[in-house]
C-alpha cells in the first residue's frame, strides 16, 4: 500500500441548499504536500470529508490509485489519518490517555506503540505535558496532540483540516516543520487552510472557492504565471474574474 | 479490511468512558445521589397510605354483626370512626367535609347475614377527592375480605386472624408497593438520561468525526459506551434493592434468579432507548429533553408506578405496553411481593424481550457511519 495517490473526478456535493463542491477534478500525488487554500465556506472541509468517505458524493468519484491500479477504499482507509478542523479531542483526557486510546483503536502493537509514542512526543515537544488534560492545552499544543493521534498509526495519507487555525506563529512554524518531515517519508499530505500565506509552504496549491478550484500549481510558478506577488492578490483577482 | 469486532477496541472505548464518568461530577452525582433522593422522596415523604381517615358511621342495626363490621373498620387504623344518629346525619358529615366517607348499616344487616342472604352495608364517598377515593376503595376491598372471614362460619377462627393480617399488609402497605416500583424509576432515569447524553456528547464535541475516521466500528463504540452505564445501572439497582430490604423492610418472596434477568433486560431496554435518542438528536440538550419526555415521565405516570394501569382508558392500557417500565414493574413487584417465578411473569419477560429487539434494531439502523446530515 505504498505511495497511493488520490484521483478526484468532477466531484459534486450538495449540503442542504448549498452546492458545497461544484465539480472538482484533481490528482493528489504521494510525497507532495498539497495545500487546499480558500476562505471559510470554500468547500475545503467537505472535500476532505468526501475523500475520507465521511460524506458520499452526489456526482463524480474519488479513487485511490497505487501502482496504476485502483485500490479498494476499505484497504486504503486504515492508512489514512485525519485531523478534523473542529476541536475533537476529549477535554478531560490527558495527552497520554489520548495516545493510549487511539493506539488501541488503531491496534498498534505495544512495542511499536512505545517507540512511536516516544518519537512523537519528542517531535512535538509535548513530553513535559503528558499528564495535562487536552482541555488545558494551548491552541498549538492541542493541534499537535491531534496530529500525534493521527500519526500514531504511521499513515500513508494525511488529511489535515486547518491544523494551524488559532495557533501562535511559533507553533505554526513547528507544525509545518513536522509536516515537512512527514512528506520526506513519502506521505501524501493534504492540508486545508484559510491562511493565504501558508500557500507558499506547500508543494502544490489548490485555490478553492465556492466548491471550485480557481487555480492550481506549484506556488512560485503560479505566482509568476499570474504576475502577482502574493496569494491573496491572486485570490482576489480570480474571484473578480469569476464575477465578470 | 476485516470487519470483525475487536475486543481491544471495545475495551479502549470502555476505559475512556469510565474516565469520562469518573471525571464528570454531574454524571457521578446523578448516579449516586439520584437513587437515594428518589427512594427517600417516594419512600418516605410521599405517603400513598391514608391514615385516620374520618368516616361517619350510622349503625342502624346495632347487632353483634354490625358492631363487628365497624370494629373491623376501626381496628384497621386507616379509618377514624364517628357515630352519627341517622343516615341523614352521616350524609351531612360528608357534605360538611367533616368526613371523607360515610358508612350506613341498615336495620336488618345482622338478620340477613344470619339467614345467608346478601347482607348490605352502604359506603358513601366524597367523589370530589379522586385520589383518596381510589385508596379508600382499595382499603374497603381488604376490609370486606376480613369481614367475610369474620362472619363466615366455615372458616376456623384461629386461621382467620393470621390470614387477614397477611392480606391486609400485602394489599395495603403502600411502601411495599412503591419501593419495588422505584427500582424501575431509578434505572429508567439513569439508563436513558446518561446514555442519551453520552453519544450526543461525542457528536457535539466533534470527536465522533474523529472516531468515525478510525477503524472502529459503530457497534464497538456502542458496546464500549453502554457497558459502563450498565454497571452503573446495576449498581444503582442493587442500592435500591438493599434500601428496600433493609431500610423499608420490604419482603422479597420471589427468586433473585428471576429478578436479576428482569433487571438486566430492563436496563438494556432503556440503555438502547437512550442510545436511539442520542443517535437521532446528536445534541445533548435535545437528547436530555427527549429522555425526560419518553423515558422519565411515562415510567412514572403511565407504568403503573403511581396510577394503576387497570384504571386507565382502554387505549392507554394497550398503549402503555410499549413502555419497558410497565413490564419491569410487574416483574419487580411480582418477585418482591407475590414471589412470582418465570411462569407467572412470562408475559412481562416476553414483552421486554420484544421491546429490546425492536429498540436495538432501531438504534443500529439509525446509527450513522458517516457525517451525512
Amino acid at each position: 500500500m505504498k505511495h497511493c495517490s488520490i484521483e478526484v473526478q468532477s466531484l459534486k456535493k450538495k449540503l442542504g441548499s448549498n452546492q458545497a463542491i461544484d465539480g472538482i477534478s484533481a490528482v493528489f500525488a504521494p510525497g507532495v504536500l498539497h495545500g487546499l487554500i480558500g476562505p471559510e465556506g470554500a468547500g475545503k472541509t467537505t472535500l476532505l470529508r468526501l475523500l475520507l468517505g465521511l460524506l458520499r458524493p452526489d456526482e463524480g468519484s474519488v479513487q485511490f490509485i497505487s501502482g496504476g491500479q485502483v485500490v479498494d477504499f476499505g484497504t486504503v482507509r486504515p492508512t489514512i489519518a485525519y485531523m478534523p478542523q473542529q476541536q475533537s479531542l476529549y477535554p478531560d483526557l490527558s495527552v497520554s490517555e489520548h495516545l493510549d486510546f487511539f493506539a488501541a483503536l488503531y491496534e498498534i502493537p505495544a512495542d511499536l506503540y512505545r517507540e512511536k509514542r516516544t518519537e512523537l512526543l519528542h517531535l512535538t515537544r509535548l513530553q513535559p505535558f503528558q499528564d495535562r488534560p487536552a482541555g488545558q492545552l494551548s491552541g498549538g499544543m492541542y493541534k499537535k496532540l491531534g496530529l500525534m493521534c493521527s500519526l500514531l498509526r504511521s499513515p500513508e495519507i494525511l488529511l489535515l483540516d486547518e491544523p494551524t487555525n488559532g495557533v501562535d506563529p511559533i507553533s505554526r512554524r513547528e507544525l509545518w516543520t513536522l509536516l515537512y518531515r512527514m512528506r520526506e517519508q513519502g506521505l501524501l499530505i493534504l492540508v486545508a487552510t484559510a491562511y493565504m500565506d501558508e500557500a507558499e509552504r506547500c508543494g502544490e496549491v489548490y485555490l478553492l472557492n465556492a466548491g471550485r478550484i480557481l487555480a492550481q500549481g506549484e506556488p512560485k510558478q503560479l505566482l509568476e504565471a499570474e504576475k502577482v506577488a502574493r496569494f491573496d492578490e491572486l485570490f482576489l483577482r480570480k474571484e473578480s474574474d469569476l464575477g465578470l | 479490511m476485516k470487519w470483525q469486532m475487536k475486543w481491544s477496541r471495545i475495551i479502549a472505548v470502555l476505559r475512556k468512558e469510565v474516565f469520562h464518568i469518573l471525571r464528570d461530577p454531574f454524571t457521578l452525582a446523578l448516579a449516586l445521589a439520584l437513587p437515594l433522593i428518589l427512594v427517600l422522596v417516594f419512600g418516605l415523604a410521599i405517603e400513598f397510605n391514608i391514615r385516620e381517615l374520618r368516616m361517619a358511621v350510622h349503625d342502624g342495626d346495632r347487632t353483634y354483626q354490625s358492631r363487628g363490621l365497624t370494629e373491623v373498620l376501626g381496628s384497621s387504623g386507616y379509618f377514624k370512626l364517628t357515630n352519627e344518629v341517622s343516615p341523614v346525619a352521616a350524609m351531612g358529615a360528608l357534605e360538611g367535609e367533616r368526613a371523607k366517607a360515610a358508612l350506613i348499616i341498615e336495620k336488618n344487616f345482622g338478620k340477613q347475614l344470619g339467614s345467608e342472604q346478601v347482607a348490605r352495608a352502604q359506603v358513601l364517598l366524597d367523589g370530589s377527592d379522586n385520589s383518596t377515593v381510589g385508596l379508600i376503595l382499595g382499603y374497603l376491598n381488604g376490609v370486606q375480605k376480613i369481614a367475610e372471614h369474620k362472619f363466615l362460619p366455615e372458616v376456623a377462627s384461629s386461621n382467620l386472624e393470621i390470614r387477614t393480617k397477611y392480606l391486609f399488609n400485602g394489599e395495603l402497605n403502600s411502601r411495599w408497593f412503591t419501593v419495588p416500583g422505584l427500582l424501575a424509576i431509578v434505572i429508567a432515569i439513569l439508563s436513558i438520561l446518561l446514555t442519551s447524553l453520552t453519544i450526543a456528547r461525542e457528536w457535539e464535541n466533534g470527536s465522533m468525526e474523529l472516531l468515525l475516521s478510525t477503524p472502529i466500528r459503530p457497534l464497538e463504540i456502542v458496546i464500549g459506551k453502554l457497558v459502563p452505564y450498565l454497571v452503573l445501572g446495576l449498581g444503582a439497582a442493587t442500592f435500591v434493592y438493599l434500601l428496600a430490604r433493609l431500610g423499608f423492610g420490604v419482603p422479597f418472596r420471589g427468586s433473585h434468579f428471576v429478578l436479576i434477568p428482569g433487571v438486566l433486560l430492563f436496563i438494556t431496554a432503556y440503555l438502547t432507548q437512550g442510545l436511539l435518542i442520542s443517535v437521532i438528536t446528536r445534541r445533548q440538550q435535545l437528547a436530555m429533553q427527549l429522555s425526560m419526555m419518553t423515558g422519565l415521565l411515562p415510567s412514572i405516570l403511565l407504568s403503573g408506578f403511581i396510577f394503576p394501569i387497570e384504571n386507565m382508558p382502554p387505549f392507554f392500557q394497550v398503549f402503555t405496553s410499549i413502555l419497558p417500565a410497565k413490564w419491569f414493574i410487574q416483574i419487580s413487584r411480582g418477585t418482591f411481593l407475590s414471589g412470582s417465578g418465570f411462569a407467572e411473569l412470562a408475559t412481562p419477560f416476553l414483552a421486554l424481550f420484544v421491546l429490546n429487539g425492536v429498540l436495538i434494531m432501531l438504534a443500529t439502523k439509525n446509527f450513522k457511519k458517516d457525517l451525512e446530515p
